[in-house]
């Protein structure tokens, strides 16, 4: 017994100092996960992994990270080795919420490499099905007379910082009651304990295609493919509202990773999400998939970055 | 109906289909045996496995881990007081008990029976009744889960052996650090020294492994030794023997099933309360009410009838609305989009065959688990015989792997130890510790709940008791407050008397 865990030890530390000579990836990929197993940020990191495989040419391993909205799990990718074998799956506008609003957040956004976007998952407006608002105006009227109870993910989330830019832009005023995740608030909607919720799409659209839910606008700049028919909240209020709040889930590496592992990498999520399995697995499962490559990857996350400061005076 | 039953059998009589029950029971007994292996990080980590699996296999699976789990808890509970979920911390009251008492064989024959009737009555409800009990359970909101953490709060004098004093002592030390981390409504950080390990306060699991691993670590390396004979247990080492014995508790069984499901089909309650709820029924409706906490039967089979009718509750709203009440079914949530296949009336028409076959064999994982434990626990029984010096380490080697391995964080091993040491010291002045897991239950839940609620009265505390008071629901489990104050108070009374 004690011999062969010696020998499989050796094995291992013999393969991990090859590994480096050889073609890059000669070893299993791990990707960090900021959140829990079986959460919807985990679930789409498995999907990831399943279908990169023959692109990446290796396994790409989960390793969840979770705890603090993120910090945890954003922090460990920060300070992780760059040697292209640990990468992780970060949520954006949350990577920046977290830094901006504590104390003592020992990452800095630019402690991340860009290296593809995979999804992109907007807020939406929901209310219950038999609800008398039908459309956002409805709403919008109702909001104007009284103070409506909107719950969603909280506090201070994509979610309510989505809520609040769109409060300040068309002008109107709510009462945000946290609920612990997008699929509680929902379940206060369905019950009719809230007069409306600002749930993320992804949670949202099954209730919507049970006939439970209705969605009255998107938070993004173009409708949501699997919503067809809700307008954005542009169309529904004539008003421009940003649409940072909207999560947006990518893979990013260590600061310095080299040069053509980063290209590699990008190679290989950029043809998974060109991947005809992948595209057909994602439709059926309503996944909201988003390609961007790194440089466009970066260039969003620096607007947002400056967006997110603009309004962070929001949430505070 | 009936149609959909024969497609479900047809789904079901499949060789790969019974092949991966048994599995999913195997591996869901180990898992619940094991504290701080828990059913969740189980299913999570299955599920990129049954991602490959037609969707029916895969999900017997999960429901095979899921129930097996919930109920092997219990045999770690009865053996070393040491739960092995959080669903068994009130059955360790009654069961380790027994088990010194020289019943180990009884008091697994009464968990095992006990917690495969529970489960089977709640696979009934979710196979007849669902759609009704889904619709009740979305009734449940903040002032409903508010007056449901303070009805829990009065089982704690149920939960107190001995001095009621001390269960309070106990029960207040869990509300209390159940506020440590983010305030539920402003993200306020309290008591964090900004260690972002402690932001989301302390981990279930961890101060579970804590507070019942490390004093009985403790304890076993300061007693000499407990070289017993082994003829001892050799004797009483037939388990149909006792099976009778599960047959005199039909009300018990029957008010725990109930409990279990209703607290199964209400969103984010969790199997532990359902647990101990039933265990403070069991005790006001018994005729030896004195006799819990010494190794009574009827609280062994209240707590694990309630903690597996709690399994069959939770994947009503689950699989009819798309709700799930605890991580194991958000987990679950997870597992069934994967497949494509969508929560709701879809999955009881289109994808009939595959629900039913799921619902189906749950029927034979609760059957299953009852060979499968018994042939389990009879070589887990032989710990017993194994010296404390061996047996000590051991159990803390799993400690500590077990609360590292729930978020993969070293610091989860300090709080553990830091945990553990307080459980130490609570044992060593003989106060209960079942009430401070119970605390920290319902510590968040009344917190957040509270807050919740004022924050939807718009912060108007009148507004806020007419609510209490108008909602119907909430005005019952106002009365059931009243009542269990009232009777609390009219015992202890008659209790100094005596």
């Amino acid at each position: 017994m004690k011999k062969s865990f010696l020998s499989v030890f050796l094995c291992i530390s013999v393969l991990g100092t090859f590994a480096i000579a050889k073609d890059y990836p000669a070893k299993p990929v791990s990707m960090i996960v900021a959140y829990s197993p079986g959460g919807g940020t985990d679930t789409a990191a498995r999907v990831v992994s399943k279908y990169v495989k023959p692109y990446l040419k290796q396994r790409l391993v989960i390793k969840n990270k979770p705890g603090a909205g993120g910090q945890i799990g954003f922090t460990s990718l920060s300070t992780a080795n760059n040697d292209g074998y640990t990468i992780g799956f970060i949520n954006i506008p949350s990577i920046f919420l977290v830094k901006e609003l504590r104390k003592n957040v020992k990452y800095n956004i630019s402690d991340f490499e860009t290296i593809a976007n995979i999804q992109l998952d907007p807020v939406v407006l929901a209310v219950k099905a038999d609800s008398p608002f039908k459309t956002f105006a409805d709403f919008l009227e109702a909001a104007k007379k009284r103070t409506l109870n909107i719950g969603g993910d909280g506090p201070q989330s994509n979610n309510q910082l989505q809520l609040l830019i769109a409060q300040d832009k068309i002008g109107f005023k709510t009462n945000f009651v946290p609920y612990n995740g997008s699929g509680p608030s929902i379940t206060a909607t369905l019950g009719g304990q809230i007069d409306a919720s600002v749930p993320s799409a992804t949670s949202a659209s099954n209730h919507v295609n049970n006939g439970r839910l209705r969605v009255l606008a998107v938070f993004a700049d173009k409708p949501y493919e699997y919503l067809p028919g809700v307008p954005t909240i542009s169309q529904a209020s004539g008003v421009n509202v940003p649409s940072i709040g909207a999560a947006l889930r990518g893979i990013a590496a260590p600061k310095n990773i080299s040069a053509t592992q980063k290209k590699f990498l990008e190679n290989a999520f950029g043809n998974m999400m060109k991947d005809k399995e992948f595209l057909l697995y994602a439709k059926k499962t309503n996944l909201p998939l988003q390609y961007m490559n790194s440089i466009e990857f970066d260039t969003y996350l620096k607007k947002t970055q400056k967006e997110i400061k603009r309004y962070m005076h929001l949430l505070k | 109906m009936f149609e959909n039953i024969l497609t479900g059998l047809y789904t079901l009589a499949d060789g790969m289909m019974l092949f991966s029950i048994a599995a999913g029971v195997i591996g869901g007994v180990i898992v619940g045996i094991l504290p701080g292996l828990t059913s969740t990080m189980a299913i999570a980590l299955l599920i990129p496995l049954t991602f490959n699996l037609p969707p029916h296999i895969g999900l017997a699976m999960l429901g095979g881990i899921y129930v097996a789990s919930t109920y092997s808890g219990s045999i770690s509970a009865i053996l070393l007081n040491i739960p092995g979920t959080p669903a068994s911390v009130a059955t360790a009251l009654d069961g380790n008990p027994m088990s010194k008492k020289g019943e180990s064989n009884r008091a697994i024959v009464l968990s095992t029976f006990a917690s495969c009737i529970g489960g089977i009555a709640s696979v009934f409800a979710l196979l007849l009744i669902a759609p009704p009990l889904a619709e009740f359970s979305l009734k449940f909101g903040s002032y409903e889960y508010f007056l449901l953490a303070l009805f829990g709060v009065t089982v704690i004098a149920s939960l107190s052996v001995g001095a009621i004093e001390k269960g309070f002592i106990s029960g207040a030390l869990g509300l209390l650090l159940s506020t440590i981390g983010f305030h539920p409504l402003t993200g306020f950080t309290r008591f964090t020294n900004d260690i972002p390990s402690l932001y989301d306060g302390i981990p279930l699991v961890v101060s579970l492994i804590g507070l019942f691993s490390i004093p009985e670590v403790i304890s076993m390396l300061s007693t000499n030794s407990n070289i017993k004979d082994e003829t001892q247990i050799k004797q009483q080492n037939n388990f149909a023997k006792f099976f009778p014995e599960i047959l005199q508790q039909k009300m018990n069984i029957l008010r725990s099933s109930i409990i279990g499901i209703i607290v199964g089909i209400i969103p984010g309650v969790g199997s532990s309360i359902g647990g101990f709820i039933a265990y403070d029924a069991a005790k006001k409706y018994s005729k030896k009410p004195e006799e819990f906490g010494k190794g009574s039967p009827d609280g062994i089979v209240a707590s694990e009838t309630a903690n597996n009718a709690v399994t069959g509750g939770t994947l009503i709203p689950l699989l009819t609305l798309g709700i799930p009440g605890n991580p194991v079914t958000a987990v679950f949530l997870g597992g069934i989009m994967i497949h494509g296949l969508k929560p709701g009336a879809e999955l009881f028409t289109v994808n009939s065959d595959i629900t039913y076959g799921f619902i189906l064999s749950l029927f034979i994982s609760n059957l299953l688990f009852v060979p499968i434990g018994f042939l389990i626990a009879k070589y887990f029984i032989k710990i017993t015989l194994i010296p404390y010096s061996i047996l000590a380490p051991i159990i803390l080697c799993l400690a500590v792997i077990g609360s590292y391995s729930i978020r993969g964080s070293t610091d989860d091993i300090i709080i553990m130890l830091f945990v553990g040491i307080l459980g130490y010291v609570l044992n060593f002045f003989q106060v209960p510790r079942a009430p401070l897991i119970l605390g920290l239950v319902l510590g968040t839940m009344a917190e957040s709940e509270l807050a919740r609620s004022l924050s939807l009265s718009h912060g108007s505390v009148s507004d806020f008791f007419i609510h209490l008071v108008t909602r119907p629901i909430s005005l019952v489990i106002l009365l059931l407050c009243a009542y269990a104050l009232y009777r609390g108070f009219t015992q202890h009374k008659k209790h100094n008397k005596g």
